[in-house]
């Protein structure tokens, strides 16, 4: 952690919840990051599925974590065998422990996740060329594919559970890994194990990134009286709270926040100070010297103002004799 | 028209400003007071990846790019401060100088700071004052 006097070693591998939360802390929660454990031998050689799934994209505060999970084809029974289900389904305990279940199993799975910061998601949603959440996702996933294939996994099927409509995700994963049989589908986190095993890492990734969470922006004295700040979801009071006390005037939220969602935005309309960008287009929105024709038959008492030079104009210089 | 006087401001305002960095940022905020900038936005402000001295940071959500611009040699920016504006045009104005900077950070929304920005290009017209404003040498 950012401050801590005592010297860490970085941490190369999460293999338990203790080493998952040392190594959130090393991380610089501004900015996204990327983890992938190491691949066991035989998924290298053998055919193998694997699962994608994700976790927070709905709520207002903290990352979304995207997450994949592989194993053997031949290895499906002993994955069913660790009871892997739809990770809302199960206790947060219990999703804590069929986590360890999975970085403990180095022999069986491999897995990875990408934690995408929440100011990395509003600098995308808040972009000139909007990059949609929708696209942040998909591009989230396939990353996670290429990282797989580059550390030598022998894919055969990927499943995804879907964002949007699962037809277009699939055509459009196909065409980026045609090699490899694709399945999109609605809830796959609850239909196939493989699914449910990454949806449980990102799930858990996410929980415990808030767990740890840092707030650069404060003093000691003031994270420490943070308490919680709730799930994140738009109709959690505590959330809701959170907003109301930890709203700066000017500046808004601190980085957890994901200042492009709705919530954020009615929130910060209401009680901060109004802030208006530089329009996208700075054209002058009539063009220059377009006078309407009947003009010329009304007399005008208007003197003529002489247009100012090209150099000033392209300059946002002006004679300002009041301010 | 009304006279505007100019004064140091050492004695009447704060002068904690002082030495702090100064922040052009593409919008406007609708407010005139203290901002937690150290705390909220310096934190975050960092060097772009393979970028040549450009620097990133965030407003609102909003990425911004950003480039750090000296003023010319000879010149200092200044930022006054105007205690009570007189409710008519005739009386004089008095502004006091609250902080002198020799450079600022340039800021632009989503996008690289250049030669071609307003505000960068705004810097020419010192140039060209001075030269309008030579004496003119007789050969």
């Amino acid at each position: 952690m950012e401050g801590n006097s005592v010297e860490e070693v970085e941490i190369q591998c999460i293999s338990n919840l203790n080493t998952l939360k040392q190594y959130l802390c090393q991380q610089d929660n501004s900015e996204n990051a990327f983890y992938f454990s190491n691949i066991p031998e035989k998924c290298k050689e053998f055919p193998c599925i694997l699962g994608i799934d994700e976790a927070g994209r709905g709520p207002v505060l903290g990352p979304m974590v995207y997450g994949t999970a592989l194993c053997c084809v031949n290895d499906s029974a002993q994955l069913a065998a660790l009871e892997c289900a739809d990770s809302k389904a199960l206790t947060e305990e219990k999703r804590d422990k069929l986590f360890e279940t999975i970085c403990g199993s180095p022999d069986l799975l491999g897995w990875g996740v990408e934690i995408i910061s929440p100011n990395s998601i509003c600098n995308s949603m808040l972009s000139r060329t909007k990059y949609s959440l929708n696209q942040v996702s998909m591009d989230s996933a396939i990353g996670l594919i290429r990282a797989a294939v580059k550390a030598g996994v022998n894919i055969e099927h990927i499943y995804v559970d879907t964002v949007g409509p699962p037809e277009k995700y699939q055509a459009y994963l196909l065409s980026l890994f045609p090699n490899f049989k694709i399945t999109v589908a609605k809830k796959a986190d609850s239909t196939y194990s493989i699914v449910s095993a990454a949806s449980i890492c990102a799930k858990v990734v996410r929980d415990h990134a808030l767990s740890v969470w840092d707030f650069q922006e404060f003093k000691s004295n003031v994270k420490d009286s943070i308490g919680n700040f709730g799930s994140g979801y738009p109709g959690d009071p505590v959330t809701k709270k959170f907003l109301t006390d930890y709203c700066d005037m000017v500046f808004g939220y601190p980085m957890l926040v994901r200042f492009s969602w709705q919530t954020a935005q009615t929130a910060l309309d209401k009680s901060a100070y109004l802030v208006e960008w530089e329009d996208e287009d700075e054209e002058p929105k009539t063009p220059a010297g377009n006078t309407a024709i009947t003009s010329f038959f009304k007399s005008t008492s208007k003197s003529i103002v002489r247009a100012k030079h090209d150099f000033f104009i392209k300059r946002n210089l002006k004679n300002i004799v009041d301010f | 028209m009304a006279t505007i006087h100019i004064q140091s401001g050492k004695n009447s305002v704060n002068y904690q400003t002082k030495n702090v960095k100064i922040q052009s940022i593409p919008c406007k905020i609708h407010a005139d007071c203290d901002a937690k900038v150290s705390q909220y936005f310096n934190t975050y402000v960092k060097e772009k990846k393979d970028s040549d001295s450009i620097l990133t940071a965030s407003f609102r959500g909003y990425p911004l790019e950003g480039k750090e611009i000296q003023l010319p040699k000879g010149y200092k920016g200044v930022i006054l401060h105007e205690s009570v504006r007189p409710d008519n045009d005739t009386d004089d104005r008095k502004f006091y100088c609250v902080n002198t900077f020799d450079s600022f950070t340039y800021w632009n929304w989503n996008k690289t700071p250049t030669g071609n920005d307003k505000m960068i290009k705004a810097l020419d017209w010192i140039k060209i004052a001075e030269a309008l404003h030579a004496p003119i040498e007789e050969e």
